[in-house]
């Protein structure tokens, strides 16, 4: 009971940050939270991936990227595209995409399952660079209007204002969020679990492996589509550089390691940490990846549950439980 | 009636021949031990009738359908559930969570995700009983990685018996455990089949003739003899084989 009263009032305090937040901080860090929560979201569809199912993403910036793409084209080429609908647009381009690959992706596992996806991450990262004619190349998609929020004709919400789009893209993403919580909390959430530590013994449960696997898969993709539609309205530029690259493939797998893979807001402390770490080093020096490739060492080397990990074996030490028996 | 049935069953792993033209058949409500020599060919029968592998030549017959190469998830649908001899469960997850699959299974939720599955009352009580009745209701909460190897061993026997199937195939349920465990597990197997029909692969020859009411002696991927306990135990082949001059 106390827990729970504990757990009501950590989330106070937390909505409660995250609605003072751009009064008190400024514009700066306002913007700057706003990545962090994409980043938060985007890492946790790929630990969802990881530490849920046990396999290992290579290429999910594809996922990412498409979504972050369709926003941007539906809202450069349709005129007065409203602004849900974008934001729908891109995890609809995720979720299909995950949905045409998944019949090679649920056949494999393990080391397989990350070259596969590296690989088709690299294939939709070249065609987005050459394809000119509608990705706009190396340059990207630029200059799209963000529409305005409109609730049924009673108001319209102008979302070129910063504090006004910070408030809807931090409604959106904790909306996603907590919607995937919920998801790992149902009997389908524990049965992907179970897919992770013994895929065969599911089989002769009676599950259906292939298509358990694909759910979860499309549901993974669909939300990275979201994050990457956020990612386009807040950027207000698409280009492959930037949502496509490896470099986008590798950050949600830093933060997840990071924060710790057992859990499930592992991913979101491990992309607090790399943004704020990020904002500090480039102060003194560019080499941001020297640091965080130094940072990624120590964790897996002594870390490996990441920093939730290192925080419950200090709380289970420090305050043990005290034994029913 | 045949329960399970195979007819002219072969299997060859890349030309090395396995089962040899295999012929059981299983009577509904009865308990069928199988026995032989190691490699003989009892662990690939299993296989093969569970859908691990499927069959090079021959048929495999369930409730009076075929079923040869389907899948396991289509073969426990079906009603039939299986264990193994090297212990497969969820080790990450606690044995509370590992029966609680095999109750979701049994009760066709497989897609549902708009309810919390902590909430399920019916479905923790279902759980709980399982539990209770496999003597690991302690162990509720613990990982079942970190499970003594004879409780170990009983959550592996459960879960294939909590999907409520008609026929159980048990590979070498009382594998590995001390004459204590043995003797709990096998009171346990025969408490929790009551009306079913199980198929039994085990080497304990006390268990065997205690437990079958037929047994099938599998020699080089062949069926050497299949029978009550007091024939199999004259058969003078199957001494040969198998038996030897033990005293049984």
């Amino acid at each position: 009971m106390r827990n729970k009263l504990h757990k009501w009032i950590l989330w106070g305090v937390v909505i409660i940050f995250v609605a003072i937040f751009p009064h008190v901080f400024g514009i700066y860090y306002t913007n700057f939270l706003v990545a962090f929560a994409i980043f938060s979201l985007y890492a946790v569809t790929l630990n969802l991936l990881l530490g849920y199912m046990g396999v290992l993403s290579f290429g999910h910036a594809m996922f990412f990227g498409t979504g972050a793409y369709a926003t941007a084209l539906a809202l450069r080429h349709i005129q007065g595209f409203p602004l849900l609908p974008a934001v729908l647009v891109g995890g609809l381009a995720g979720g299909l995409l995950a949905l045409i690959l998944c019949p090679l992706l649920v056949r494999v596992s393990g080391t397989a399952f990350a070259m596969l996806t590296l690989a088709f991450g690299q294939l939709i990262f070249v065609v987005a660079l050459k394809y000119r004619e509608v990705t706009g190349g190396e340059d990207g998609i630029g200059g799209y209007p963000i529409p305005p929020l409109n609730i049924a004709g009673v108001v319209s919400i102008d979302m070129t204002d910063k504090i006004n789009f910070y408030y809807f893209a931090m409604t959106v993403i904790m909306v996603c969020l907590l919607m995937l919580w919920f998801y790992t909390k149902t009997p389908f959430g524990s049965l992907v679990v179970a897919v992770r530590d013994n895929a065969m013994r599911i089989d002769y449960l009676g599950f259906k492996l292939p298509q358990t696997k694909a759910v979860n898969l499309i549901v993974c993709g669909a939300f990275a589509g979201i994050a990457g539609a956020v990612h386009a309205l807040l950027m207000k530029l698409v280009s492959t550089v930037g949502v496509l690259d490896i470099n986008t493939s590798f950050a949600p797998i830093m933060m997840a390691y990071i924060g710790g893979v057992g859990s499930f807001f592992g991913p979101i402390i491990g992309s607090g940490v790399l943004h704020i770490l990020e904002d500090l080093v480039i102060r003194f020096t560019e080499r941001i990846g020297l640091v965080n490739g130094a940072i990624f060492i120590l964790v897996v080397l002594y870390a490996p549950m990441g920093l939730v990990g290192l925080f419950s074996a200090a709380k289970a030490k420090w305050f043990p439980k005290e034994k029913v028996s | 009636m045949n329960i399970l049935e195979t007819k002219g069953l072969y299997h060859d792993f890349s030309g090395l021949a396995v089962l040899f033209d295999v012929n059981l058949q299983v009577q509904e409500g009865e308990r069928h031990a199988v026995i032989g020599p190691n490699g003989a060919g009892k662990t690939t029968l299993f296989n093969v009738i569970t859908g691990t592998y499927r069959p090079s030549r021959g048929q495999v017959f369930f409730k009076g359908k075929e079923v040869t190469g389907a899948r396991p998830n289509a073969l426990t649908r079906l009603g039939m559930g299986r264990s193994f001899q090297i212990t497969s469960t969820f080790n990450r997850l606690t044995a509370f969570q590992n029966i609680r699959l095999a109750v979701l299974s049994k009760r066709g939720i497989r897609f549902q995700m708009f309810r919390k599955v902590d909430g399920m009352g019916d479905i923790t009580r279902e759980t709980d009983e399982v539990l209770k009745r496999i003597n690991l209701d302690r162990e509720r909460d613990m990982p079942a990685g970190v499970l003594s190897y004879g409780k170990h061993r009983s959550l592996e026997i459960s879960l294939a018996l909590a999907t409520d199937p008609d026929l159980v195939m048990l590979d070498e349920p009382t594998a590995g455990m001390s004459r204590d465990e043995t003797h709990y597990a096998v009171e346990l197997i025969r408490r929790l089949t009551e009306g079913k029909t199980v198929v039994i692969i085990e080497h304990d020859m006390d268990v065997v003739f205690s437990i079958a009411d037929r047994i099938t002696v599998l020699h080089y991927g062949q069926i050497l003899a299949t029978g009550p306990p007091g024939e199999i135990r004259q058969n003078q082949a199957v001494k040969d084989a198998y038996l030897g001059e033990l005293e049984v």
